[in-house]
């Protein structure tokens, strides 16, 4: 197993993570789905070594994360937000994580200007942040995060800022880019469609405080419009559940 | 394509503030007849006063000395005010202590560092440069620390997370996003250096505005006081034209 979630949870004022288990075999692209609010930011920046676990722990190749995350594997992250420092270009954002993995200058350059071309962003290398639209800085961040060549690759609903037709072309984009480096992908989202679309495995969270509601290998068995359907249900249950409005199904 | 030139003109002058600088020139040169030159000399006396320093070169001469002192004395206080945003980066006992420091500076009078500075340095050039340093150190220093506590967590967040190390983080992300805090400091320090400094000069130097206004007033030449005083106010626009807005502007670029 490349990553174990280990009876992970989460309390802040409230306990938002109850325990949450699952393992991720080398190569795998899981998404992680689950109702606004039931704490996937959460399990994910715990994964990411970002923030401490209240319960529980998270191997990565075996070895404990912590949250200072000095661990050894190289892990990108793309946040909700872009996180793109305002005043340096684009180019300069993407080469700037480059430095700590001792790239030369000329080599951060040509590296930084391949990744932004290779997310649709040739031509805009020497822009600002402030200077592109929103869907361009996310994809610019997810560049910067692909750019690392990371060996475990975190995403917090990359494509919410981009409109249908950019959504398809980077997901399209991102599972070309799984495919050929076989790199180890965790990916929150919140629309069905796209988890089913693009994931081999679904993680489905339940209200919160959350656990893991479902597993799903999506490996083509079982009909995409059926799964489709099947989360979708689910997903309303949850949402209800937390709302206080149905007291759902007992598990 | 902009507006018309003469319109240009017309918003840059901002007709109504002339009006009321032409009725106010009226009033004065009403008073200065009323009230005789040595109380309050006319318009037309301060603008001849003006002419003659400058032909004379006296303007550059004692301008140039207080420019000295306050380039050494709020100079150094920049470079100090650094180095504090910098313990103040770098550890949060740090930041309380700088945070403490600052307080107490700004709460004291520029009349003890006057006098204290006559006491440790006697008449000498360093007496108005002392003074101008511990008077512009706090302003400066809240100014840095406040932008060091500003900086964007969620930026450092990245930081980690692609594993710059501490010195790859301060020139990423904590210096750009301080800079523009340091900047509105110094226009704001510069400012008071030249108020401060031009009250240390009263005493024991024989150069700088400060010197030649009491010298002026000494010998009675009010009109002198006023010409000075117009060199003053001639410098600190210049200063924010020239060099403080010209940088906010380059600082701004990415905007
Ligand atoms: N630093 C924090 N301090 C206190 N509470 C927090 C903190 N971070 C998150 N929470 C709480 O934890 C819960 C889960 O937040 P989280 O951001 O993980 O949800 P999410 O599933 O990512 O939601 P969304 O779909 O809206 O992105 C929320 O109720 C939130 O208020
Ligand atoms: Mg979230």
């Amino acid at each position: 197993m490349k990553l174990v979630v280990e009876g992970v949870g989460k309390d802040y004022l409230i306990p938002v993570i109850d325990s949450v288990s699952f393992g991720v075999a080398a190569g795998e692209f899981v998404c992680l789905l689950g109702p606004n609010g039931c704490g996937k930011t959460t399990l994910l920046r715990i994964v990411g070594g970002l923030e401490p676990a209240t319960r529980g722990r998270v191997l990565l190749d075996g070895e404990p994360v912590t949250a200072d995350g000095r661990h050894r594997d190289r892990v990108g992250v793309v946040f909700q937000e872009d996180r793109l420092l305002p005043w340096m270009t684009l180019r300069d954002n993407v080469a700037l994580v480059l430095k700590p993995l001792g790239v030369a200058a000329a080599g951060r350059r040509a590296t930084a200007e391949r990744y932004l071309q290779l997310v649709g962003l040739g031509g805009f290398e020497g822009y600002y942040p402030g200077r592109v639209s929103g869907g361009m800085r996310q994809r610019a961040a997810i560049a910067r995060a692909l750019a690392i060549e990371p060996d475990l690759l975190l995403m917090d609903e990359p494509f919410g800022a981009l409109d249908a037709q950019n959504r398809r072309i980077m997901q399209n984009e991102v599972r070309r880019i799984w495919r050929e480096t076989g790199r180890t992908i965790v990916f929150v989202t919140h629309s069905i469609e796209e988890a089913v679309a693009i994931g081999t495995t679904l993680v489905m969270l339940s209200a919160r405080p959350s656990r893991v509601r479902e597993l799903i290998g999506n490996d083509g068995r079982v009909e995409r419009a059926k799964l489709v359907d099947d989360l979708n249900t689910m997903i309303m249950e949850e949402v209800e559940r937390q709302q206080g409005a149905a007291p759902g199904p007992v598990p | 394509m902009g507006p018309p030139v003469s319109h240009r003109w017309a918003a840059r002058l901002h007709l109504p503030t002339l009006a009321v600088a032409v009725a106010l020139l009226a009033v004065w040169t009403l008073l200065s007849w009323r009230y005789g030159a040595y109380v309050l000399p006319s318009p037309l006396e301060v603008v001849r006063g003006l002419g003659e320093v400058v032909r004379t070169g006296e303007v550059w001469r004692h301008t140039g000395a207080s420019l000295a002192r306050i380039l050494v004395g709020f100079g150094g206080a920049v470079v100090v005010a650094v180095l504090l945003g910098l313990a103040a980066f770098v550890s949060p006992v740090g930041r309380g202590i700088v945070h403490d420091l600052v307080a107490v500076l700004n709460a004291t009078s520029v009349f003890v560092w006057i006098v204290i500075s006559i006491i440790w340095f006697g008449l000498s050039n360093w007496a108005p440069i002392f003074t101008t340093f511990m008077i512009t150190l706090p302003v400066v220093g809240a100014n840095i620390v406040e932008g060091v506590e500003n900086v964007d967590r969620r930026l450092l967040e990245m930081g980690d997370v692609y594993r710059l190390d501490g010195r790859q983080k301060f020139a990423a992300i904590v210096v750009p996003s301080t800079l523009p805090y340091l900047l509105a400091g110094m226009k704001v320090g510069f400012g008071l250096a030249l108020k401060v400094s031009v009250v240390a000069e009263i005493f024991g130097v024989t150069s700088g505005i400060g010197y030649i206004m009491n010298y002026s007033r000494e010998i009675l030449a009010t009109q002198m006081v006023f010409v000075w005083a117009l060199v003053m106010i001639l410098v600190m626009t210049l200063a924010d034209r020239l060099v403080f807005e010209v940088i906010a502007r380059r600082l701004a670029r990415w905007r």
